[in-house]
């Protein structure tokens, strides 16, 4: 399978006070069109650094030969204007905590990404496009009926259902999750992990997933385990 | 797209937002306050010193000027100057009915020519009013229904009335609005005038004839005159108003010796003893005729002359009129030495002009610099608002905001901050502005506060303008202060990692 993100020897060190702190040690990555990938490790092995940097919000360091590429393009050679462009056109991103903006309600937190993306002629152009899109996915979620309510009105999945509807709208290549479930009691995260899944089956995604759960990880096509910046065994996930 | 989305809803959904809108609103309500008031105060300042001398002045005060009428027909005749009005310019001492005694500026005046060149009628006070003035809401104004005032009206504009006597019409006096203190504004804001003087009281007005060299005329002491009040005037300054008493230049001419009279030679009548004993006093011979003489001449511009050009017509007529004169009459006033002034030049006026301008420049430059507050203030919150929404602007990154994007989020921001606070401040200093003298006549009332003095400030109500130059003027500043205040925290945003912001607790 053609890797549609690859990243080959990753170092990453960060400076805490006077001490250098390696968080990634020649870390190796690759993801085919429409697999996921689940990045297992224990907390602070380097897991989210390790997606900051595939998804170009972090940049490896330059001293190591490491390389980050998607689709054949290096993401260390981009420009911030590029790995802007990177962001808002090919990746879509989740977070453990959501992280959904308490000032907007959850439409105008799904159509956050489409409006960052397009700029405000081509958005209004396409709202009316845009809005039905993100009523769709919402509806899809459960939301159907949430669509003004804050995210403060809002359980745990539910805020992740609308995090997962904002990284979709923008059609990205490559959906980024980190911790998807971390926050939430094993239902609800069952039910969203079904969601992604469901989704991915649908459009050819690309996920990777990075967890530390090995009954997320399970949902995976392929399992890569990262020990102390480095990865460790990788193959397909071994059922519980 | 997303700025305008989330520029909105930041604007309302916290507290911070809005006391930087306060902020902003408190500072340009009051600069532009401040600036509408010592504005108006210059502007009525310019406006009453102009419309009570005149475009222009030509002066010679003690020795006088001769000639004026043919000074005046040639002034008139002048296609820049509109009119010309001599006019009797000296301090004296006014006995009022009661014992009180004022030292005042009295002005000899031709009242039809006089009101030509400064409106003099307008301001009379004392006419029959039909409706009431707008503030008059109680009806307290004792100029309404009394249809008899048309007739005090016309003896102010003649400066004559009928003696309750013989029935004869004599010389009268017309006052300042304030001269007898009857009238004088209180705390409680403008008093409608209660008292007025009748026809058969009469003040006493005393001045001093001095010779050309300014001292006493010998044998002559302070010369004095009887006369009835034909009227007040109110011009609105208070200077004029507390001290100025008006009179027929005619009257006044002959109390000061300044009118046309008949020169002899030989220094005054002698006594003559006879071959046989007999004393008879000898009248010198008469040997010309001293014209009559005023101290001021004011002249109005035509329609569209400037006051500059006006004097500078002015100029040209006198030295004209003084070649031709000089010859026969070693008294007119050489063209190098007499003042020929426009009412900005006046003196006394245009130091204070200058002194006024200064000082509302000065206040404006203190004001801004109070209101500089309003960036820090800004500057502050947003500071502190940025470090609260820091993991947002990492969401924004992670969606692929660009770091000019967030910059302009914020700098947006600040603007909305701006135009919201600079607009309220705007409709506040107008209504504070509109309201003004009502609001210190509340304060005077309620707290017995007067802020506006008259007899400091000239001015009996407190002038305001609220100008639209002047508004775009502080309310663009408004807006540019928010913008710079958010300047920084806004490049702080745009420069945030955005793997830290995300991790940010």
């Amino acid at each position: 399978m053609t890797p549609i993100l690859e990243a080959t020897s990753i170092c990453k060190t960060y400076r805490l006070g006077r001490v250098d702190v390696p968080v990634l040690r020649g870390a190796s990555i690759e993801a085919g069109e429409g697999e996921c990938v689940a990045v297992l490790g224990a907390s602070g092995s380097g897991k989210s650094t390790l997606l900051h940097i595939l998804g170009g919000l972090d940049r490896p360091d330059r001293t190591d030969g490491g390389s980050v590429s998607f689709r054949g393009s290096a993401l260390q050679d981009m420009s911030a204007g590029e790995l802007d462009r990177y962001r808002r056109t090919n990746v879509g991103f989740v977070f453990q905590f959501y992280h959904l903006l308490p000032e907007l309600n959850v439409l105008q937190n799904t159509l956050l990404a489409p409006m960052v993306r397009n700029g405000r002629f081509a958005y209004t152009k396409r709202s009316g496009e845009l809005r039905t899109r993100a009523e769709g996915l919402l509806s899809r979620f459960g939301l159907g009926e949430r669509l003004r309510h804050r995210p403060v009105e809002l359980s745990g999945g539910e805020r992740q259902r609308v995090a997962i509807a904002r990284a979709l709208m923008n059609e990205p290549d490559v959906l980024l999750a980190d911790e998807p479930t971390g926050n939430l009691d094993q239902t609800t995260g069952a039910s969203i992990l079904a969601a992604m899944m469901e989704l991915r089956a649908e459009t050819g995604l690309t996920m990777v997933v990075v967890t530390h759960d090995k009954a997320t990880a399970q949902r995976a096509d392929r399992v890569v385990e990262l020990r102390d910046g480095v990865m460790g065994a990788s193959g397909a996930p071994v059922p519980a | 797209m997303y700025q305008a989305l989330i520029t909105r809803r930041y604007l309302f959904s916290k507290i911070m937002p809005l006391l930087s809108v306060l902020a902003v609103m408190l500072c340009t309500a009051m600069v532009l306050v401040v600036w509408s008031v010592m504005g108006g105060f210059l502007n009525l300042l310019l406006a009453s010193g102009k419309s009570m001398i005149g475009d222009v002045s030509i002066a010679w005060p003690v020795v006088g000027i001769s000639h004026y009428e043919e000074l005046i027909d040639r002034l008139e005749a002048d296609p820049s100057i509109d009119a010309a009005t001599p006019m009797i310019e000296t301090p004296g001492m006014l006995s009022l009915p009661g014992g009180d005694v004022r030292l005042v500026q009295v002005m000899g005046v031709e009242p039809a020519g006089y009101d030509a060149v400064t409106g003099y009628y307008e301001r009379l006070w004392w006419r029959y009013l039909a409706e009431p003035l707008p503030k008059d809401e109680e009806r307290r104004d004792p100029r309404l229904d009394e249809p008899r005032l048309d007739e005090v009206l016309e003896h102010g504009r003649v400066l004559r009335e009928p003696d309750i006597a013989t029935g004869l019409d004599r010389d009268a006096i017309a006052l300042g609005i304030e001269v007898t203190r009857s009238n004088a504004r209180t705390s409680g804001g403008i008093v409608v005038p209660q008292f007025f003087f009748g026809p058969a009281e009469e003040v006493t007005l005393q001045v001093m004839p001095l010779s050309r060299r300014g001292v006493p005329v010998t044998g002559a002491g302070p010369a004095s005159a009887q006369l009835p009040i034909a009227n007040e005037f109110r011009t609105g300054l208070y200077e004029a108003d507390a001290n100025w008493v008006v009179v027929p230049i005619g009257l006044l001419q002959r109390l000061l010796l300044m009118d046309e009279a008949e020169r002899v030679g030989g220094g005054g009548p002698r006594l003559e003893i006879d071959e046989d004993g007999n004393e008879s006093w000898v009248v010198p011979e008469v040997i010309g005729v001293e014209p009559s003489r005023v101290t001021t001449i004011l002249i109005k511009a035509s329609e569209g002359v400037s006051a500059d050009d006006c004097e500078v017509a002015t100029r040209a007529v006198y030295e004209q009129l003084h070649a031709d004169l000089a010859t026969r009459d070693r008294y007119i006033p050489d063209p190098a030495r007499i003042s020929i002034y426009t009412w900005e030049r006046k003196p006394g006026l245009e130091m204070f002009i200058a002194a006024v301008k200064k000082e509302t420049a000065l206040v404006l430059v203190l004001f801004g610099f109070i209101s500089l507050t309003a960036v820090f203030l800004v500057f502050a919150i947003f500071w502190s608002m940025i470090s609260e929404k820091t993991k947002d602007i990492g969401v924004l990154r992670a969606i692929g905001a660009s770091r000019a994007g967030i910059a302009w989020l914020f700098l947006r921001y600040g603007m909305v901050i701006g135009i919201t606070g600079s607009l309220a401040g705007g409709a506040v200093a107008w209504l504070i502005v509109a309201n003004i003298n009502p609001i210190h006549e509340w304060l005077g009332r309620a707290l017995g506060l007067v802020i506006w003095d008259p007899s400091v400030y000239y001015f009996s109500e407190i002038p305001s303008e609220l100008e639209a130059g002047k508004a775009t003027i502080v309310l663009s500043l408004g807006v540019l202060a928010s913008v710079l205040g958010a300047l920084v925290p806004a490049l702080r945003a745009a420069w945030m990692d955005p793997v830290k912001a995300l991790r940010f607790e």
